[in-house]
This record gives C-alpha cells, structure tokens and sequence, in this order.
C-alpha cells in the first residue's frame, strides 16, 4: 500500500474531503440545495428592490446584473475566506489519518466553493436571460482573469487567516466582524465613480473595491478601471498568500497535533 | 524495522518540559508483536502517535520501511456528524481505493462492527462502544505491516471482545501489532516482546513477560 507518491496520495485526500464537503453543504438541514442557490437570489432580488424604491430606475446600466456580478465576486471571497477559518478546527478528527494535512481542507472546502459559485453562475445567466437582461460582456476573458485573480486573493487571505487564528483566536472574531459590513464599503453594489469624493478616498484604501471595480469594469462597456490599483492589487495578493504559505508550513506539524 | 534516531519529545508545562522521550536511539526489530507498557500521563500514546505519524518528535527522526495503520483508540479518528458509512468511504478514498474495494469495505466493516441500523447514523449518536466496534473494524478491512491499537480491545461487551479478538489474532498472521494496553491477559495473548516507557526512557524486552515485570516493578516502586 505504500507505493502511491506523494502527489497521488494528496489527490485522494482532497477528493475525499471534496465529497464530504459537497454532503455537509448541501444537507444543512433538508433545505441546503434551496439555500445555497436562493440565498444569494434573494439577497440580489432585496437589494434592486430597496435601490429602486429609493432611487428609481435611472441609471444607465443594468443595476440587477451590475449587482449580481457584485454579489457574485463578494460572496465567493467571504466564503472562501469564512470557509477556510473555519476548516482546521472542523476537520480535526480527520487528522488522525496521517495522510489528511489541514491545507487540503482548505483546498477542498475552495473547491467547493467554486462549484457552489458556479451554480449561482449558472442560475443567474438562465434567471437573466430568460427576463431579457442585457448582459453582453465587454470583455470575457478579462473577466474571467479578474474572478482568478479575485480567487487567488481570496485564497492567499483566507490561508493567511486561517494560520494565524488558530494561534490567536481573537483574530477569527475580529474577521468575522468585518466581513459582514465589508459589502458596503467595497463597492459591490455601486461604482466608485458614482461616489462622493471623501467616501471614495477612503473605499479605496479597501482591496476588495479595486477587485470588485475590475470586475464591473471589465464587464460593462460603460465603465472604466480609473479606481483600479493594479500594483495594490497585487501586493495584497501576494503578501498574505507568502505569509499564509510561509507560515503554514512552518506550524503544520503543530495545527495538526492541537 | 522501525529506528527512533536521537528522539526527544515534550510537552511544555508550567513547570518546564516534561520529558516523554529524551535522546532516544532505539531500534524495535521486526516481525514482533510489542505490548507497550507505562504508567499514566508516562506517554505511551504519544509514542504511538509518532509512529501513525500525526504527532512528531521535537528533535530527531523515526525511520522505518513498514507501513502502519491509523492509531486505533477510543475517540478519535472519525468526524461526528458523518454516518458510520460515510466514515467508512472516506477513509477508503483517501486510501486511494476504487469503488468495487469502497463497497466491499462497506460491506465488511458493517457486519462486523455489528451496528445495524447505526451504521447510517452520525457518528456523534455513537456510544464509545459502538465507536470502537467501527474504528476496529475498518482498520480490518485494510493491510498494513503495523497495527497501532491503544487499548480499544478492551471495549464492548464480553461477546464482541472476544469476536474481536480472535480476528485480531487472524490479522496478525499477516501483520504485526503494536498495542498499549493495561490489560496484562490481553498483552500476554497477543504480544511476544514488551517495550516499557517509564521517565523518558524506551526499554525493549524480548520476552513480554519480563515487560511485565518490570512493568510491576515500577509500579512499586511508585507507591
């Protein structure tokens, strides 16, 4: 039995906890297939409402795709990174096979992710078209690399966090904390240009707004990337994700005999 | 065979280190089965752990070409909110097996652990009997050169441990144990030599009832 390699041996892991993943997911309670697809429905569907009651409809884009593509890129990063906090702890037991290592809990709870994200995905296009929503993209494949890079940053946090706080619990409150009233200030359900200038001053010091700016830029032909710091982007992309990794292998040993 | 090459371990208490093993160079010789034997709190677990490989040394290596099974104890191992079933898959997946090897595993593991309709309950639903009826038999179902067993024999009623114990002693035609046990019948059934953990130190002994001894010996001593 022990002739597989490394590699293949970490395949299987992540393949098993994979399936394990996608049962707990989708049976919390016997409403998780309704759940994980409505939520994010109705969470776009009370925010078009609310935005037309209050302001009406004149904007010049389509507010219910421009806030689906919002919602879409904001949700996978807080799961992702809410995911991956929550996986060494939930995964313990499982550590006492010594071919699991807490990372491929991450790894396989993103994975999910992923899916889940891309049902959503699926979903909303059948939703939109179906109604008529004018949803030509004005460049594909630079969306498709903006919700990678997205990933990536996603990842590299919530890696990031996920070492750190199981040394100091603290730090899994304070993120908690933040998460939810994070939407707001990132720029999901408005574009920057749209704001006043002291508030765009301060959104921009928030990573996740140039991310969800290069989505909504690279989808709308009537938008453009000017609140977009590629340079910032990427240093927020690659210090935690190092950090993350660096300090991962360095405690492996330790998270797994916690 | 398995060589413990300079291995220190410890645990940092409020008073310092508290010793397990302490530059231990020890080499356990194959084709034994080993009864470890040590007081409470003397890191016997520990040791066993090390050698499945989910606790490690804090200074030198364990080297060893055997293959060796999770460690099978009363507690841990299984993930309280899957059924006994999905347990049972998950350790075959990340074994790497197919789904005709999944399915016999399945079929295996619940006749012999007995469970019935459990079987399709969480695990968290499990007495500790029930839960070392699953653990024991699914390390049946799978091969290994090592069997690491930390006292779950001596769970379940009078009936099951016997079951258990005969189709342990079926297993260990083609594989070797390593158990720690404080039952001295059950040490003496199933082991040939004894290795003793007593103030962080390993002693090896080639015949499990001189372990045994010693083992008394130090017990004594301690009152």
């Amino acid at each position: 039995m022990g002739t597989r390699n490394s590699w293949q041996v970490q395949k299987s892991v992540i393949y098993a906890l994979f399936l394990r993943e996608v049962n707990v997911r989708f049976s919390a309670g016997k409403l998780g297939y309704f759940w994980v697809i409505f939520e994010p429905l109705l969470q776009v569907f009370i925010f078009v409402a609310v935005k037309v009651m209050l302001f009406g409809t004149t904007s010049s884009l389509d507010y219910p795709v421009f806030i689906t593509l919002g919602f879409v890129g904001f949700n996978f990063f807080r799961h992702v990174v809410d995911q991956s906090m929550g996986a060494f702890a939930a995964n313990k037991g499982l550590y006492a096979y010594k071919q699991v290592k807490p990372i491929d809990t991450i790894i396989s709870r993103v994975l999910v992710e992923f899916l889940v994200t891309s049902i959503i995905v699926f979903i909303f296009v059948l939703f939109g078209s179906y109604f008529g929503f004018d949803m030509n993209v004005q460049n594909l494949g630079i969306l498709l690399l903006s919700f990678i890079w997205l990933a990536l940053f996603a990842i590299g946090f919530g890696l990031f966090t996920a070492v750190l706080s199981t040394f100091y619990d603290s730090l899994k409150k304070v993120i908690k904390l933040i998460l939810s009233p994070l939407m707001f200030v990132s720029a999901v359900f408005y574009a920057m240009q749209d704001m006043p200038q002291g508030l765009q001053d301060l959104i921009y010091y928030n990573p996740l707004a140039h991310f969800m700016e290069l989505l909504h830029s690279s989808y709308f032909f009537i938008l453009n990337d000017d609140f977009v710091d590629y340079t910032y982007m990427l240093l927020w992309t690659i210090i935690p994700l190092y950090i993350g990794l660096w300090s991962y292998s360095r405690l492996e040993k330790r998270i797994i005999s916690l | 065979m398995i060589e413990l090459q300079n291995v220190s371990k410890f645990f940092t208490t409020n008073k310092g280190r508290h010793y397990i093993l302490k530059d231990a160079n020890f080499t356990i010789p194959s084709g034994k089965n080993i009864g470890i034997l040590g007081r409470n709190g003397a890191g016997k677990s520990t040791i066993m752990k090390m050698l499945g490989q989910i606790e490690f040394p804090n200074e030198g290596r364990i080297v060893s070409d055997k293959s060796f099974s999770w460690v099978m104890g009363v507690g841990g191992g299984f993930q309280g909110n899957m059924t006994g079933r999905a347990n049972v898959k998950f350790v075959c997946r990340i074994y790497g097996q197919n789904k005709q090897k999944i399915d016999d595993a399945i079929n295996f593991v619940k006749e012999f652990s007995e469970l019935d309709d459990y079987f399709e309950m969480p695990i968290k639903t499990y007495s500790s009997g029930m839960r070392s009826r699953l653990t024991f038999g699914l390390s049946l179902a799978f091969d290994f050169d090592y069997l690491l067993i930390d006292e779950t024999l001596s769970v379940g009623d009078a009936r099951f441990k016997k079951k258990s114990k005969e189709a342990l002693l079926k297993k260990i035609e083609r594989c070797n144990v390593l158990l720690v046990s404080h039952d001295m019948g059950t040490l003496r059934e199933i082991c040939d030599a004894g290795i003793v953990v007593d103030n962080g130190k390993m002693s090896y002994y080639e015949d499990i009832e001189d372990a045994i001894k010693e083992y008394a010996e130090i017990n004594k001593r301690a009152k």
